[in-house]
């Protein structure tokens, strides 16, 4: 494989994203569901409950808020879709969608959008881009998100 | 020269100018693959899984028409005339006139780009954008800039975070890898360069 490098003097013109560790999520589970559709396996799993710990967020999952909704490829990709509901420790609720992909190959990686009250203490994850990578459980019932902002 | 024959000259022009040295032609999508080096990233915690951007590719892009309709939620429309697409994991074009940002709350683009072996892929593009008192610093958080202090010029972050839908064939990785963008505006002539990264 041949590597490209990227010429020093484009940075006016190649903006550059660099990632910071922001909080993780232990989310736990129902058992997933599937069903056939014209689609493709869609796979839906119940959020039960979860937790967030970060060094700027501390919240839990509004149980069974949402969950996941996948769409499940011949080649057992999963097109991740998710929403879910936090409440924070001082009361605040925060919206998560996750879009992403979780491949066989172990990958499983998403892109997260928040949405806060622009009055609340949390209104710095309003327009911050979160990418996200996640490790499961065997079951796929306990699942770690760890969130990095995009800067 | 109708409309179309029109915007697609001049944004193949215009990208030409503004990007003479650059080898965009390195590499077909069929040839062996090309990358760019992979930054990665970690948590406080070692145990905290690492996570790597790498350099796929960049999109020079055109706008034309930008119309504002006055909708419960105001939408915008910023039409895409063209523009190229250039680097290590995919070149080509962005189809003249294939679609634009529709614009509610942020940006929310849907076009298409035509790759170097006429392969088809469809983009739809979300993004954000916050405009902070200073660039970020190692350990310290972002503040949000106020309209009562408009006298600093601050830092905008733009991120773009693009869904693809590619052929089956050599492009087929864009379906199962996710994106983040960064995009820079450019004068002379007006048009914005996206910058996207493979998450890793």
């Amino acid at each position: 494989m041949r590597e490209f490098a990227i010429p020093e003097t484009h940075s006016k013109v190649m903006g550059e994203v660099k990632l910071d560790y922001a909080f993780q999520l232990h989310a736990l589970y129902d058992p997933p569901r599937v069903s056939h559709t014209p689609k493709g396996d869609f796979r839906y799993q119940d959020i039960a409950s979860g937790e967030v710990r970060g060094e700027r967020l501390n919240a839990s999952v509004y149980p069974d808020s949402g969950g996941q909704y996948d769409t499940v490829r011949a080649d057992r990709t999963r097109d991740v879709d998710a929403h879910f509901i936090l409440k924070a420790d001082n009361g605040e609720w925060i919206y998560v969608e996750h879009v992403g992909y979780r491949r066989p190959d172990g990958y499983y990686r998403a892109i997260a959008y928040v949405d806060a009250d622009t009055k609340g203490a949390y209104d710095w994850l309003n327009n911050t881009t979160f990418v996200v990578t996640a490790t499961e459980s065997p079951d796929q019932r306990s699942v770690i998100f760890y969130y990095y902002i995009a800067n | 020269m109708d409309r179309r024959t029109f915007i697609g000259t001049a944004a193949t022009a215009g990208a030409a100018a503004v990007l003479p040295a650059f080898p965009a032609s390195a590499g077909h999508a069929h040839e062996a693959a090309v990358t760019a080096p992979t930054t990665f990233y970690s948590g406080p915690d070692p145990e905290t899984p690492r996570i790597g951007l790498r350099w796929a590719f960049s999109a020079t892009v055109f706008f034309a028409d930008r119309i504002m309709i006055g909708s419960p939620a105001p939408r915008g429309y910023t039409s895409v005339a063209g523009g190229e697409i250039w680097g290590p994991r995919l070149q080509g074009r962005v189809l003249p006139a294939s679609g634009a940002d529709y614009y509610r709350g942020s940006f929310n683009t849907y076009y298409m780009f035509q790759a170097s072996d006429d392969a088809l892929i469809f983009i739809h593009n979300r993004g954000t954008m916050r405009r902070f008192q200073a660039p970020p610093e190692a350990g310290r958080p972002l503040t949000p800039q106020t309209t009562a202090d408009p006298s600093t010029p601050g830092w905008m972050r733009f991120r773009a975070t693009p869904v693809f839908t590619a052929p089956i064939g050599p492009h087929d990785w864009m379906n199962r890898t996710v994106f983040v963008a960064n995009s820079q505006r450019q004068e002379h002539p007006d048009h914005t360069v996206f910058t996207y990264y493979e998450v890793l």
